[in-house]
């Protein structure tokens, strides 16, 4: 019989599925080397307009305006410290929005729907593999944006930015199983995820403070992890960075965690339950 | 018949393959309308965070510093323009360079290949139906720029503009004909069409102008027609240029229109009767 609810059995058979699932995403996309590549560079790709615009709009590395706004000008570390979390964003809303629906590309949906192991499983194996990816996207960023431009970044800093990186992912991993629910239903669902990654760069303070946004956007932010993990990590990494927002960042990310998680988990529950009871699971 | 009706008739047949073409295309828009709404609003959220990002650098609507190498400090209206555009780069290449492949998918590959027909000509009407969904895109969007972001525009400033982006679709016509004879041989032409995605994002003007590149980035630019386009209605819409004096671009560009068309078709033309013999027009 197979282990179920909350066991220690149960939870080891799990992780050993989401283990799986990610091992076997990793093995498809390496069965193409050059996708790999090419997604693996992308992010670098869409980071260097960033700094090129910044550095032609000031005729230089360092912003007055920047530096009255948040305490440094430098717009290189800036940014770099902003774009790094966007691939994470798309772990949430692509990598987990998608699991399900890919499945269904593979022709594996069914299978993998009658197997006696927890659907979010299927998700979370996606958005460790993901993670891992982004993991070494954001390193080759690392490399080339260092060698080309250097980067300022307190080293002391790096410990706590990354504690303040986990509580991040945590609620991003919750939105992304509230995602995945929505790819069950919508069959045209990459535009949702496309649209909610668009929102999100616009309302986090990826390059730019969020004092520069309307104060209704500046409202908005505040659902989303990544404005609060932003100015955070920041705090820690550049020096002399003054948060453009006070509040304590770490009970603001534990507090989205602990409802995005929830929150995701019972969407999840109950679209899976009612796209079963349609019957429309597997309708193309 | 004689020789004469004979072409007349052969004239008749292909310019109705091309409406065909154009009304299937028109058809599948209409049962997808999300698709619609996403190529109009999201070209928006994309520049979105280079507007903000401007305000918080500069912290003006203005740049001196961007007017050195732009000619104008107006660096809204710059990537707006400069947004629209890229556009037409996305619709093409995603669009009409991988048609071939959706209908790979569809199951209808083989039936189009095998008909009585020259292929060019449902290449023609794939082109024409993409060009034509591009221009209401981009005129929703222009509207919009008009409307928020103070472009200015005139009757004498449209025939110009038109008359560019006209050579500017031959021309990504001709990039994307190459890419659909790829796709017929090699199947998985999406990361051809993203790399190529991204060195006209990155190598173009789209979002900061040629100058402010590294003189080896400029030389990849310069090879790229989306950069007379770009340079070419810039000047025009921006600073007031009459088109005699962008009579340089404007013939670099008809160049590349004839090079590329020339090309796509003998690629394309090459790849078809190599995936006919060799049998691989049905692998998936």
């Amino acid at each position: 019989m197979c282990p179920h609810g909350f066991t220690l059995a149960n939870l080891k058979a799990e992780t050993r599925a989401i283990w799986a699932n990610n091992m076997k995403e990793w093995k498809i996309e390496l069965a193409y080397p050059i996708s790999f590549v090419r997604q693996s560079v992308e992010p670098l790709v869409f980071l260097l307009p960033f700094i090129v615009y910044g550095l032609v709009l000031i005729g230089g590395r360092y912003s007055d305006h920047l530096m009255q706004l948040v305490g440094t000008g430098d717009i290189v570390t800036y940014v770099f410290t902003g774009y790094i979390i966007m691939g994470f964003i798309g772990t949430s809303v692509w990598a987990m929005g998608f699991s399900i629906r890919k499945e269904q590309w593979y022709g594996t949906l069914e299978s993998i729907y009658v197997t006696p192991t927890s659907r979010l499983s299927f998700v979370l194996g996606m958005a460790l593999h993901s993670l891992l990816h982004q993991g070494i996207s954001v390193f080759l960023e690392f490399s080339a944006i260092y060698v080309i431009f250097d980067l300022a970044l307190r080293i002391e800093g790096i410990l706590p930015a990354l504690v303040i990186f986990a509580l991040m992912m945590l609620a991003l991993i919750g939105f992304g199983i509230f995602v995945a629910s929505f790819a069950m239903i919508l069959k045209e669902g990459w535009i949702i995820s496309e649209g909610l990654y668009s929102v999100l760069m616009i309302l986090s303070p990826v390059a730019y403070p969020l004092t520069v946004l309307p104060s209704i956007a500046q409202q908005a932010s505040n659902v989303f992890p990544t404005a609060p993990a932003l100015i955070g990590m920041r705090t820690f990494l550049i020096e002399n960075y003054t948060p453009e927002v006070m509040g304590n960042v770490f009970l603001h990310l534990l507090a989205l965690d602990a409802a995005w998680i929830i929150f995701g988990i019972i969407i999840f529950s109950v679209t899976d339950s009612y796209v079963r009871k349609r019957g429309s699971l597997g309708k193309y | 018949m004689t020789t004469q009706s004979l072409e007349m008739y052969s004239f008749k047949a292909n310019l109705q393959i091309v409406w065909s073409e154009v009304v299937k295309n028109f058809k599948f828009l209409m049962a997808y309308p999300v698709i619609f709404v996403f190529w109009t609003i999201f070209p928006f959220l994309w520049f979105i965070p280079f507007v903000f990002q401007g305000q918080a650098f500069v912290g003006s609507l203005q740049s001196a510093e961007f007017e050195k190498f732009a000619g104008t400090p107006d660096y809204i209206p710059f990537i707006v323009i400069g947004a629209i555009l890229n556009g037409y780069v996305l619709t093409s290449l995603y669009g009409v360079g991988e048609s071939i492949r959706r209908e790979a998918y569809r199951g209808t590959l083989d039936y189009l290949l095998s008909s009585p027909c020259n292929k060019a000509f449902i290449l023609i009407g794939k082109a024409l139906s993409e060009s034509i969904n591009s221009t209401i895109y981009a005129a929703i969007q222009l509207a919009v720029g008009i409307f928020l972001f103070g472009i200015e525009i005139t009757i004498g400033i449209i025939l110009p503009t038109v008359l560019i982006i006209f050579l500017l679709i031959l021309g990504l016509y001709g990039i994307s004909l190459m890419l659909a004879g790829v796709s017929l041989q090699f199947k998985q032409a999406h990361d051809v069409a993203h790399t190529l995605e991204y060195v006209f994002y990155v190598f173009s003007p789209v979002r900061y102008p040629l100058g402010s590149l590294p003189f080896w980035a400029q030389v990849i630019g310069r090879l790229l027609p989306l950069t007379y386009a770009l340079v070419a209605v810039r000047s025009i819409m921006l600073l007031k240029q009459n088109i005699m004096g962008l009579y340089q671009e404007i013939f670099l560009l008809l160049i590349m229109d004839i090079v590329a068309i020339l090309l796509g078709f003998y690629l394309f033309n090459w790849m078809e009767k190599r995936t006919k013999s060799s049998g691989a027009i049905s692998h998936y």
